[in-house]
């Protein structure tokens, strides 16, 4: 009431401003939920029977029912899914580790050591960053064969360590910790590996966080190495092992809806959890000068 | 004197061996593929036959040139690029001036919202947008029936990959939106305030002062779009599985096929570096485009 009169009395440009506020977060509420239906559809459906997904009959399940999850459990000879969830939650977590150690070692040469050559060498790397990661698959696909490593979790956890962007990302960071607290370190005696473990990692906790769960939902969804590298069906991962289990069972939605379910929770999850980190993670990514 | 200059100077040299472990699988798994692929397009060599491999100069590129199928992947592939690129990146722009409009916690509530389905997995996307699209037991479908029409979203070549496309921008918007609306709130109030005292409405400001001072996260979340966007594979390889017709087997699908089902790892590779030569000329120019008013 108070607000409206106030409005009233200053007429004009500003009377109006306020139905156009609320016809604008109208309209982006309106596409939010647009974009977050199907995602809470996957979830729904899982539930149906195979008829009504067959023959739709309303969003919400008439007969809600486990039957599509059951008849994967059953069937884990054929459809090996737990096998799956343990590969991807190996995978991601090594490949994640193994980041984060690599990338922080490097970053902390490259940001904060004296180092003849660094800003070439931070250059080349940086500048991988713009190769189309496909374009290294037949090559990589060779190496990993000659190593072999194939048909093997290191296929995707050991070429992992390469990309430039957990490097930028964590040189950026260091960038900013104030000097005076290594020059004080180094005075006590600690040498450069104790600073880098003692100092530099604690107090670049939200920038590893960020990048850590940045690296594991990127692996968890990693689709084309698997695909790829991956041989045997023990041995995949949890999306590839999903996306290719469908194509012997076209036309039964719900059973890939309910793996679908199996392979999203964990994100999800992760998501929740962590979710100020990864939004900070891409503004990271994007705000570079 | 001496002695303690080249103590130093072992002192810096020294501080290379935190790079080495790092620099070791960025030359083995990223600096070696990448000079090994370029070595690769130029022999002919079927991996699972006896005869090795042998060099054969540009033959693999001209084999591409004259090869129907590849002209058709990467018509396929420019058609998504150019629809998925300019749609995504144009649609983000809008709901990030829209969510910058509005203040307190329920802008992050909503950015939230709108990043999900980029954490979805392609599989898991993919097999939820075929049961969509597809005629028989589509829900679209189901749901058009309701008012008597269908729509062959998936089974109709001209149609295919406009459904992917669509498919695309609602997976991957939530990316730029986030990027677009962090270049949004780094623009100084000041900037603002200014034009506000010179008269300008909303429309000039915009003009004026968001998207000038915009443009180089702009260009930033364009080119990433381009690059991404150039090596589609997942969503036809899963929705249509390249077809109706090949009408979308996209470029990464014809190089995935040529050198992992036929083993023909020259040609793959030659294929690679002109699907990487596109992707970087395209970049380039697109930030000369942007650099120069």
């Amino acid at each position: 009431m108070m607000a409206e009169e106030k409005n009233h009395g200053r007429r004009g440009n500003h009377g109006t401003i306020p139905y156009r506020k609320i016809l604008l977060e109208a309209l982006i509420v309106a596409g939010a939920l647009l974009l977050v239906a199907p995602v809470v559809l996957i979830f729904l459906t899982a539930f149906k029977p195979d008829a009504e997904i067959v023959r739709f009959q309303g969003i919400l399940p008439r007969h809600w029912t486990w039957a599509n999850f059951h008849q994967i459990f059953d069937n884990v000879e054929e459809i090996p899914i737990f096998r799956w969830l343990w590969n991807s939650c190996f995978i991601s977590t090594l490949i994640t580790c193994w980041v984060l150690l690599l990338d922080s070692l490097a970053a902390y040469g490259l940001a904060r050591l004296n180092l003849p050559g660094k800003k070439i060498a931070f250059s080349v790397i940086v500048a991988t960053l713009m190769i189309p990661g496909q374009i290294l698959l037949v090559p990589v696909y060779l190496i990993l064969n000659r190593m072999g490593m194939l048909d093997t979790p290191w296929a995707l956890i050991v070429p992992a360590g390469a990309g430039a962007f957990g490097v930028f990302l964590l040189h950026q960071f260091f960038l900013g910790i104030p000097r005076d607290l290594e020059d004080a370190a180094a005075i006590d005696g600690c040498n450069r590996l104790r600073i880098y473990w003692h100092l530099i990692l604690p107090l670049s906790k939200p920038a590893l966080a960020t990048l850590g769960i940045f690296v594991f939902i990127g692996s968890w969804n990693d689709f084309l190495g698997p695909l790829v590298f991956l041989d045997s069906v023990d041995q995949y991962t949890l999306p590839v092992g999903v996306a290719l289990f469908q194509t012997s069972y076209y036309t039964e939605y719900g059973l890939s809806l309910a793996a679908s379910v199996i392979c999203t929770i964990p994100v999800l999850i992760a998501f929740v959890l962590f979710q100020r980190h990864i939004i900070e993670g891409i503004t990271l990514s994007g705000l570079k000068e | 004197m001496r002695a303690s200059s080249t103590h130093q100077s072992i002192q810096r040299w020294s501080g290379y061996l935190f790079l080495c472990p790092y620099l070791a699988v960025f030359a083995v798994f990223l600096a070696l593929p990448f000079f090994y692929g370029l070595g690769l397009s130029l022999v002919q060599w079927e991996m699972l036959s006896e005869t090795p491999a042998k060099f054969v100069g540009m033959r693999n590129y001209r084999e591409a040139l004259g090869d129907a199928y590849f002209w058709k992947a990467l018509w396929a592939t420019v058609r998504f690029v150019v629809m998925t690129t300019p749609l995504t990146v144009g649609a983000a722009l809008l709901i990030a001036l829209g969510l910058h409009a509005i203040k307190g916690r329920r802008q992050g509530l909503y950015r939230t919202l709108y990043f999900l389905p980029t954490l979805i997995s392609i599989s898991v996307a993919g097999i939820l947008w075929r049961w969509f699209y597809t005629s028989e037991f589509g829900l679209f479908n189901a749901l058009l029936q309701k008012i008597g029409w269908s729509i062959p979203f998936i089974n109709d070549p001209k149609l295919a990959m406009k459904s992917i496309v669509a498919m695309t921008l609602w997976w991957t918007v939530g990316g730029p939106v986030v990027i677009l609306l962090a270049g949004l709130h780094q623009i100084p109030r000041q900037y603002y305030e200014a034009a506000e005292i010179d008269g300008a409405g909303p429309l000039a400001m915009l003009r004026h002062v968001t998207l000038p001072q915009l443009r180089p996260v702009l260009l930033f979340a364009l080119v990433m779009n381009l690059i991404g966007s150039f090596q589609v594979f997942g969503q036809t390889f899963i929705i249509t599985w390249g077809g109706p017709e090949l009408s979308t087997r996209v470029l990464v699908q014809y190089i995935y096929e040529t050198a992992f089902r036929n083993y023909r790892m020259g040609y793959g590779a030659a294929m690679s570096w002109l699907l990487f030569m596109v992707v970087l000329v395209l970049s380039i120019a697109q930030f000369r485009l942007m650099r120069e008013k």
